[in-house]
């Protein structure tokens, strides 16, 4: 079960998974300010993921 | 969007099988994550035949073993010092909180990373917005910010929601309430006591609360948010609205608001949380409308995995259509009732210390009160109330009668159980900031001869 999405909330599911795809493949060339602000902003994209049912784990591996 | 009543609409108002559906993929996901990242729990999981695919149902979750709070320490003391319960490595952490701590027990030591951190903040949303908070609010909390969690995710929320938020810690009683009237706070956070004890502070300070910009108090921490004539003093005190909220640290957030309707107890946050009721003697599950122990299951926090966990904690569980707000998450009628730790034997009565200040708030000329026990005559228990009457001189015979008055109505609500109730010098006994202390249990004896007091 996972729930149909509006184009807004799916633009933003897509803005979670490109962002976690930066930080797991390339979070070692940013520098600290973007690293660490990337992971702040993925920690808050989390809960839309969450709260639109689309089950997006766990992340403490990223820093998260 | 923003217009909605709702912080969440989707999941706030879907239809129970679609929310017991998603409670379900949760409760499987939250066994898998648990069962690979921590050996402790997946042993209990393993021994007691549970796997995340043998979940079929969530009557399946019975089959899942009880977590105790006494477990939870003394994991904590082999393994110190936080026990072998952390799924993920204690550097993936940014936040550290422990219990408020009651004398003599370990308290409880929680991590969560910057995503928990969030998710706190997010259930607080929750019941901020379901209760009519909105970014143009002005948010004061009266709160000590400390290792205590208390507040602190509730904070974050009103940052998240765009609120602006007035951070009251390491503040005196009368600076706080100075800076709510000149800030021109809408909404006050505080536990239920400490905001009875600032109405007083203002009315001594010649503030009018009544009259200032208030208009809605959060209260938190204690059970009294939601027994109706604490309530109704407060809002009457205020001028505002009180809502209750509950939460734990053990969960690092609440997972119970009242919403706008104000229905007489606070929604369960049902697609973050499986709350069950349970009887506390034979683990048997309690139908709606009945009292039994709250059971809890979480889907928040991926760092301290929460499963079944035993919170001592009385509750009334009743259909979500009790309220009319249109949430479907079901509803704790009268809040947290109590809990089973508070209960005090006295002379084959059980007395809860909620019930006991449900009376005395209906009598609003007391301001403080203390609950005393003690053992009479090295072996008689007894029980007596200590108040504060301001404005009623000691010899007036209107304080008798209010003495009286209280006499009987608490030993009417316990089978005849004799109170004493005596008046006190004002300012005598203690005011309390975070959870309040009133019970004083002094007897050498407890319950019977073979309970005696280790002195």
């Amino acid at each position: 079960m996972s729930a149909e999405l509006n184009q807004a909330e799916a633009k933003l599911v897509e803005c979670y998974r490109s962002l976690e795809t930066v930080l797991r493949e390339h979070g070692h060339q940013l520098a600290p300010f973007a690293h660490r602000n990337s992971i702040k902003a993925l920690a808050a994209l989390w809960q839309i993921m969450n709260g639109l049912d689309q089950d997006p784990g766990q992340i403490y591996d990223l820093g998260a | 969007m923003n217009d909605s009543p709702y912080w969440n609409p989707r999941h706030e108002t879907m239809p129970r099988d679609e929310l017991e559906a998603l409670q379900l993929r949760k409760l499987t996901n939250l066994l898998e994550w648990t069962d690979a990242q921590v050996p402790w729990h997946a042993k209990r999981l393993r021994d007691a035949g549970v796997t995340a695919d043998s979940i079929q149902s969530l009557d399946d979750l019975r089959r899942i073993p009880f977590l105790t709070r006494e477990e939870w320490m003394q994991g904590q003391l082999d393994q110190p010092p936080y026990g072998p319960i952390l799924a993920a490595p204690e550097e993936a952490a940014t936040r550290y909180h422990m219990t408020s701590g009651t004398t003599g027990r370990t308290p409880i030591r929680v991590l969560d990373s910057l995503k928990d951190w969030e998710w706190i903040a997010e259930m607080w949303c929750y019941g901020f917005w379901g209760f009519g908070i909105r970014p143009a609010d002005v948010v004061f909390f009266a709160f000590g910010y400390s290792t205590f969690i208390g507040f602190w995710g509730a904070h974050y929320a009103c940052e998240k929601m765009g609120c602006l938020v007035l951070p009251g810690g390491a503040m005196t009683t009368d600076q706080r309430v100075k800076q709510i009237a000149e800030m021109g706070a809408t909404v006050v956070c505080s536990t239920p006591t400490y905001a009875l004890r600032m109405a007083q502070e203002a009315k001594a300070l010649g503030i009018d609360l009544a009259g200032s910009a208030v208009q809605r108090v959060i209260l938190s921490g204690e059970p009294a948010g939601s027994i109706p004539a604490t309530k109704e003093l407060i809002e009457e005190l205020w001028g505002a609205k009180a809502g209750d909220t509950a939460g734990m640290t053990e969960l690092g957030t609440i997972m119970m608001f009242e919403c706008d309707h104000q229905p007489g107890g606070a929604h369960i946050i049902e697609d973050h949380y499986i709350e069950e009721v349970i009887d506390p003697e034979t683990d048997e599950p309690i139908p709606y409308g009945e009292m039994g122990e709250r059971v809890v299951t979480s889907f928040g926090r991926g760092f301290i995995p929460v499963i079944r966990y035993r919170t001592r904690d009385f509750v009334v569980k009743v259909p979500h259509d009790r309220c009319g707000c249109g949430r479907t998450f079901d509803i704790y009628d009268g809040g947290i009732r109590g809990r089973v730790d508070d209960m005090k034997l006295v002379r084959g009565t059980n007395v809860y210390p909620r019930a006991v200040e449900a009376i005395i708030r209906e009598f609003s000329e007391i301001d403080e009160f203390q609950i005393h026990l003690y053992t009479a005559e090295g072996i008689r228990d007894e029980i007596e109330i200590l108040v504060e009457l301001p404005g009623i001189p000691a010899d007036d015979p209107e304080s008798k009668k209010i003495l009286t008055a209280l006499s009987t109505a608490l030993a009417e609500a316990h089978e005849g159980l004799r109170f004493g109730v005596k008046e006190v010098d004002i300012g005598s006994l203690p005011r309390f900031e975070l959870k309040a202390k009133r019970v004083e249990d002094e007897r050498i004896v407890i319950g019977t001869e073979d309970e005696r007091r280790q002195t």
